[in-house]
């Protein structure tokens, strides 16, 4: 504040008012922004979660919708809610790192492709479940944790079903689920890193194609239950 | 990454503040605050430069692999376990099921539950918990005598009192001892090193074994073991239906369900939510 001492009493008073005022304008925007913020869709993780588990569950209960069309409204009810990039770097762990880029693109398109087929296959089995939601926790700056719980339509046990978002490119984006606390991606980190270790990444790529049309072919046959 | 990128504006968003000529103090501060406390900066308002956060691990090893020097004898022993499900216990408990209706067979998992009281009671008491060994003792008593020999568990209906589990391998663990390499045993499944210690310390808790001859508790203790296992699988008939659909590698989900599972009993026993069923 040196610029003050080089003016007259009169503007330095003058001046001086204006900051208290400008200061007060500031708080007062401040503590509006801090209170409109849950409102901003795209930086509330929970928000992103609700909407994606109610539209889900909307498609699933729509009884008129052909099964095609379902399989095509939650492609892309997901694309825009997971972050299939990280949940494929976070897949492969250490061994990411050792991959060309073509690699890298590869592996993201086929294990995309194998999650899709994985929960696709089980649109016929939806059987009235219902949904709540729990807490939400941060977990790190910019990781938070959305929790959910899935009530059977049969009773017993509800299953907890807990949503890990990352913050980045100014949204929220789902990069790992957790089934009753077991973390969905560690657990494919573990079968990945034994296949890639005990048989090479081209046999990983291999298994994963095979599974994943393995599980596409079962999704006309799931309706008739295993 | 994206995130060391809105750190290093935002400080130089506050040394712009700082550096304005009067006449653009008053619009320089506002337009800071209105940046500054912006919720875009992952939640945190006005938030200082910090180091770039990392992601929390997947999984209770860091994202490390498991130790696995065993890894032969496990992947046969899961095979093996597999197989014996598949045409032994699977049939066994479905005919059983079909036979004993549910309501019947939770009873009978209540008996064997209120009878298994003391691991309970002594690791809860091992590990401090004294409230939660009371409790223990309390269902017991409850449960025993207003619950016909342990066949409804009236302590948790009526009075709300839960089943605290624990085990020796969750004591060994609180404690600090490491899980140690992963084990497979032969019909129980998987488990760790540390857990089949504790499993054989839970065992010698038997007071069966102290007051009767040997050619009592053996026989008593295999149709315990048996009876018990059956009744349970019965109650959880799709236990494996589907476990390798999803799997690449069959072992590796077992595994890693397994040692995520128990990571997380052991985190659950400490916060005092780990209840039984």
């Amino acid at each position: 504040m040196d610029l003050y001492r080089t003016e007259s009493t009169f503007i330095r008073r003058a001046v001086r008012n204006y900051v208290i005022a400008a200061s007060l304008a500031v708080a007062i925007v401040a503590a509006a922004l801090a209170t409109a913020a849950p409102a901003r869709a795209s930086n509330d993780p929970a928000v992103v979660v609700h909407g994606l588990v109610n539209q889900a569950l909307g498609v699933l209960r729509n009884n008129q919708m052909p099964l095609a069309q379902k399989q095509d409204r939650l492609r892309a009810l997901v694309a825009q809610s997971f972050d299939f990039g990280e949940m494929s770097r976070s897949a492969l762990g250490y061994h990411w790192r050792s991959l060309t880029p073509a690699q890298r693109a590869d592996f993201t398109q086929l294990f995309t492709q194998f999650i899709e087929d994985s929960y696709l296959s089980k649109i016929s089995e939806y059987k009235g479940q219902s949904v709540t939601f729990t807490k939400t926790m941060q977990l790190a700056p910019g990781y938070t944790q959305v929790g959910s719980k899935v009530l059977q339509p049969g009773g017993g046990d509800p299953i907890s079903l807990d949503y890990r978002l990352k913050f980045e490119n100014g949204e929220w984006r789902i990069y790992d689920v957790t089934v009753d606390a077991i973390s969905i991606i560690a657990n494919y980190r573990n079968q990945f890193n034994r296949v890639i270790n005990g048989k090479g990444f081209p046999t990983l790529m291999a298994d994963l194609r095979a599974k994943s049309s393995q599980l596409a072919n079962s999704v006309g046959g799931s309706a008739s239950g295993r | 990454m994206n995130r060391e990128g809105d750190l290093k504006m935002s400080s130089e968003r506050e040394a712009a503040c700082i550096g304005r000529s009067l006449s653009g103090v008053l619009a320089a501060v506002l337009m800071a605050a209105l940046l500054c406390v912006s919720p875009a900066m992952a939640g945190e308002v006005g938030a200082a430069p910090s180091p770039p956060p990392s992601a929390p691990p997947p999984g209770p090893n860091n994202g490390q692999p498991y130790a696995d020097p065993f890894e032969p004898f496990n992947s046969a022993m899961l095979n093996f376990n597999l197989k014996v499900d598949q045409y032994v216990v699977f049939p066994v408990a479905n005919a059983y099921a079909s036979v004993l209706p549910r309501p019947a067979r939770e009873s009978v998992g209540n008996f064997f539950n209120n009878v298994e009281v003391i691991p309970r009671f002594a690791n809860n008491l091992f590990q401090l918990h004294l409230a939660r060994a009371g409790t223990e003792v309390a269902r017991f008593g409850i449960n025993t005598t207003l619950g016909v020999g342990g066949l409804f568990d009236v302590a948790d209906k009526w009075f709300g009192l839960k089943e605290h589990r624990d085990d020796f391998g969750l004591t060994l663990g609180h404690y600090g001892v490491p899980t140690g390499p992963y084990l497979v045993l032969p019909l129980l499944g998987p488990s760790t090193v540390r857990d089949t210690v504790g499993l054989f310390a839970d065992g010698a808790m038997n007071p069966l074994d102290y007051l009767t001859p040997w050619y009592v508790y053996i026989p008593a203790n295999t149709a315990q073991f048996a009876i018990a296992g059956i009744n349970y699988r019965s109650l959880h008939l799709n236990l494996f239906e589907e476990v390798d659909r999803y799997a690449i590698d069959l072992y590796g989900s077992v595994q890693d369900g397994y040692m995520q599972r128990r990571a997380h009993q052991l985190k659950q026993v400490d916060e005092g939510t780990l209840f039984g069923k």
